[in-house]
């Protein structure tokens, strides 16, 4: 077979392979919902495959303990094939590859000679500033790691986006009822709408607070593909540098002959990477993607793939990293070390009230040292109280998850946060034990609660809370009224020693702009610093006073 | 809501179709059941005798309400072959039955069963849930029951209640769910549990899963909002779940101490008798449960249940 004939059906089978990987990504993407009696492992697979996650989330937390070894295997296979991960499982990668064919279709021109620019180095310096930022602490790699760019942009934007425009449109044709005859639209629209809901999405529709931007932020980096193929792993992805550092000694390696080369150029055309395929002996193995379509693009069959010994040294080339580029790159993570630490909440002095974390989430330090801002968290969340961080933990915990009550509450009988966290940023806590832990507590705002500030019955706050003794308490008053007399009203009261916080009392009362019963991070399990009441009742009981009364 | 031509028809042929078939339907049942179907009862008790062999509080929930059923004269009385029925259990929290904070889901199962019996077309089963109608259908048991008895889960949608005029004292208009309106017949089955509010949470307050908008809101005037939607739905037969029973923290529970089982199901046509029953369960007076007494007040029923003809069974 000849090489180009070769080269071809390897390029077919990377697209299978690709495809399959995107399958796979989607469906365990939609698949990251509550349901009873399922196990959630298996959900966070492209992060366990990620060697960039595990080794940031080690340096940063100093332990390898609760990280999933997976990644070793993208590693060892990065060593022998060089980064075909990117070429060929990478799923932003492979949407990037279908985004820049799109262009190619669009234009209808030949396009540009793709070669190798300095810029790519960005990477590399992207990739070391961010592991001297993880060296201090500070996991600042999910923000630009492709999974978890991809999925906390699919989480949070473009799934909520296609579910409401689904839902408005079958809304519409159910309430409008177009009919010819006997023959209703419904007939079709409602059976097609109910298998999408039940069968496709399955979790009730979510909102996000700033999803605009970060659907900008999607976009903008898909668009990209439009100016250069694969912009982003090219220029950007601090994944895509580490697996070429991996690569730059793999075993399968490029090799050409000038014999057979007439300079036509088709090889660095196809090359989404810019890897210098034309120049023979001057192939960047830390670019290439192993995609083959240079193999495939030759008609002389002039390249191919070839296995060799790993000690041999490979007729190509290699990025020059400057050494004083580098250099600069691990200062520039220190001072970005610096500029996130500098808050008065990162010194660990006041506690933000916002900053309530999901159940089992670990002390703030220790969670930023391990969350990577993937959004599978939100995603599983059934009510969608977690919600993209924006402001509430600083910079620093930027798209980290944190309540709003107003959105949703945290779901009594649900653990699956802790479950589905691929770094253990969130501890996997079983139900009974997540049952105890407080993320924060619920204080009543007097000027505004019914039975306080307006001489109203209102119960909805004590029957919604989910603790099987009630942390919502009454207390019967007697409220003067306006028109004189007296009412005996039940006023609602917050047990510190029950309440875990969940959140249900704030989503579920009548004030729906500044709820009149909220919940902020205090009596958090994970901060005795932030913990104000004592546990234990509010008696002396144990010195035998009592309560007086 | 908007009513077409269409509808109109249907419901108008509909309405001549019980006119026409409804007495002679009733006669012939009780010529061929001979004397056990004497005289329907307006309302019913049965009762799970203790000295009975247990068969498995599954089956006695199902005998239980079987014979409750027979003896208002079953669901022929109720529903027309074709029909559409509408089952509302309570369903609002996301609890397993053994703490009693949802409908016991062999009840709802057997109701399923007996609708299809008697003729209905379609049995849906749908609450407008407090927790996430996904989780609470699943958690409650009454998902599985509803599918194995061939009957319809439906998932209600925030977006698709319609404002309805009520012309309540309280209520003028309030969303209510379309669908459930569309239904020939609205069986509320709602199982009996303290609250804080209403003290007592049976019949009427069960309704409060059928609108949608802001109804917490209704907390602030609960009797008159629950007579209002009361009034409005007009209901024909409510059978009320007493298999296990909720005395404290309600109505989401969550303690098994504080569940009862009770082994009782009643039935009857009768709303504010049921719930007055449903007081009686609880340890409460019926005249002081202001929506109980609200709702006979308003005449939407009686207070003294004992006055109806009431049949009470012991079922084993």
């Amino acid at each position: 077979m000849s090489a180009q004939r070769r080269g071809r059906n390897v390029v077919w089978t990377r697209r299978a392979v690709q495809a399959l990987a995107l399958l796979l990504f989607l469906g365990l993407f939609l698949a990251a919902h509550q349901r009873e009696g399922r196990p959630a492992g298996g959900l966070g697979l492209f992060f366990d495959l990620d060697p960039l996650v595990l080794l940031a989330t080690w340096l940063s937390g100093h332990t390898l303990a609760g990280l999933s070894l997976l990644a070793l295997l993208t590693v060892a296979v990065t060593l022998v094939l060089g980064r075909v991960f990117c070429g060929w499982i990478c799923p932003f990668g492979t949407l990037q590859n279908m985004v820049a064919s799109l262009r190619r279709r669009l234009r209808r021109v030949l396009p540009r000679t793709e070669a190798f620019s300095r810029w790519q180095r960005a990477k590399y310096f992207l990739l070391v500033a961010l592991l001297v930022m993880a060296l201090g602490g500070a996991h600042w790699i999910g923000v630009f790691d492709p999974q978890s760019l991809f999925y906390r942009s699919l989480a949070t934007t473009v799934l909520p986006g296609t579910q409401a425009a689904i839902e408005k449109g079958a809304d519409a044709v159910y309430q409008a009822d177009p009919h010819l005859g006997r023959a209703h639209l419904t007939s079709a629209s409602e059976p097609a709408y109910r298998f999408l809901r039940d069968r496709v999405f399955v979790a009730a529709r979510q909102v996000f607070a700033g999803s605009g931007l970060l659907l900008l932020i999607f976009l903008a980096v898909l668009a990209l593909n439009l100016y250069r193929p694969r912009f982003w792993c090219r220029y950007v992805c601090p994944l895509g540098a580490l697996l070429g550092l991996l690569a730059k000694r793999s075993t399968l390696r490029l090799v050409g002959t000038d014999a057979e080369c007439n300079d036509c150029g088709l090889c660095t055309i196809r090359c989404p990477a810019a890897a210098q395929p034309e120049k023979h002996g001057r192939w960047l193995p830390t670019e290439c993607f192993g995609c083959w379509n240079c193999v495939a693009a030759c008609q002389n069959g002039g390249l191919d793939f070839r296995f060799a010994w790993p000690w041999r040294r490979p007729q190509a080339s290699t990025v020059d990293l400057k050494k004083r580029a580098l250099l600069a790159s691990a200062v520039g993570g220190l001072g970005g070390l610096f500029l996130l630490r500098i808050t008065p909440e990162a010194q660990g002095r006041v506690y933000e009230p916002s900053l309530i974390r999901p159940p089992g989430a670990r002390p703030e330090r220790e969670f930023l040292q391990r969350c990577i801002q993937c959004g599978l968290c939100m995603k599983s969340c059934p009510t969608g109280v977690l919600q993209p961080a924006w402001y509430e933990a600083g910079l620093e915990g930027i798209w980290t998850p944190v309540f709003n009550a107003r959105i949703g509450y945290c779901e009594y009988e649900c653990n699956l946060c802790g479950q589905v966290c691929p770094t253990q940023a969130i501890v996997p806590l079983p139900l009974e034990q997540k049952k105890q832990v407080k993320v924060g507590l619920a204080s009543i705002d007097t000027s505004r609660c019914l039975p306080y500030a307006y001489g109203r019955e209102c119960i909805v706050c004590e029957e919604h809370c989910p603790i099987p003794t009630k942390a919502i308490y009454f207390v019967e008053a007697e409220v003067p009224l306006r028109e004189g007399g007296t009412r005996v009203l039940k006023q609602p009261r917050v047990d510190p020693d029950l309440c875990t916080g969940c959140g249900i009392c704030e989503t579920r009362c009548p004030f729906h702009d500044r709820p009149a019963i909220r919940i902020t991070s205090a009596n958090e399990s994970r901060h005795p610093d932030n913990q104000p009441i004592l546990p234990g009742g509010s008696g002396l009981d144990s010195y035998g006073g009592g309560a007086t009364g | 809501m908007r009513r077409t031509r269409r509808d109109f028809l249907r419901q108008a042929a509909a309405l001549g179709g019980i006119l026409a078939l409804g007495p002679a339907r009733v006669l012939g049942r009780g010529a061929g059941e001979g004397e056990a179907a004497a005289e329907p009862a307006a309302m019913a008790i049965a009762r799970w005798d203790a000295a009975a062999v247990d068969p498995g509080l599954a089956e006695v929930a199902r005998r239980l309400t079987v014979q409750a059923l027979d003896a208002v004269g079953g669901l022929g009385r109720f529903v027309n072959r074709g029909d559409v029925v509408w089952i509302k259990p309570n369903l609002g929290w996301n609890r397993p039955p053994e703490l009693a904070a949802t409908t016991n889901p062999d009840v709802v199962a057997t109701l399923v069963r007996l609708c299809l019996e008697a003729g209905a077309k379609r049995v849906r089963v749908g609450d407008y849930t407090c927790h996430d109608a996904r989780q609470s259908y699943v958690t409650s048991g009454v998902a599985a029951a509803v599918q194995a008895a061939g009957g319809e889960l439906v998932y209600l949608e925030e977006r698709r209640f319609r404002d309805v005029e009520l012309g309540g004292r309280r209520l003028k208009s309030w969303p209510v769910y379309p669908e459930i309106l569309e239904a020939d017949f609205l069986l509320n089955v709602p199982v009996v549990k303290h609250h804080s509010s209403s003290r007592v949470t049976a019949c009427m307050k069960n309704y409060m899963g059928v609108v949608g908008g802001r109804r917490s809101a209704w907390h602030q005037d609960l009797p008159a909002c629950l007579c209002d939607i009361t009034a409005f739905l007009k209901p024909r037969l409510c059978v009320l779940d007493a298999v296990r029973i909720l005395v404290a923290h309600g109505p989401t529970g969550g303690n098994p101490a504080d569940v009862r089982e009770l082994r009782t199901v009643a039935a009857g046509t009768d709303i504010v008798a049921l719930d007055a029953f449903a007081a009686e369960l609880l340890g409460q007076r019926p005249e002081s449960l202001a929506t109980a007494r609200a709702g006979a007040e308003a005449g939407l029923g009686r207070l003294d249940y004992r006055q109806l003809a009431l049949r009470e069974l012991t079922v084993s």
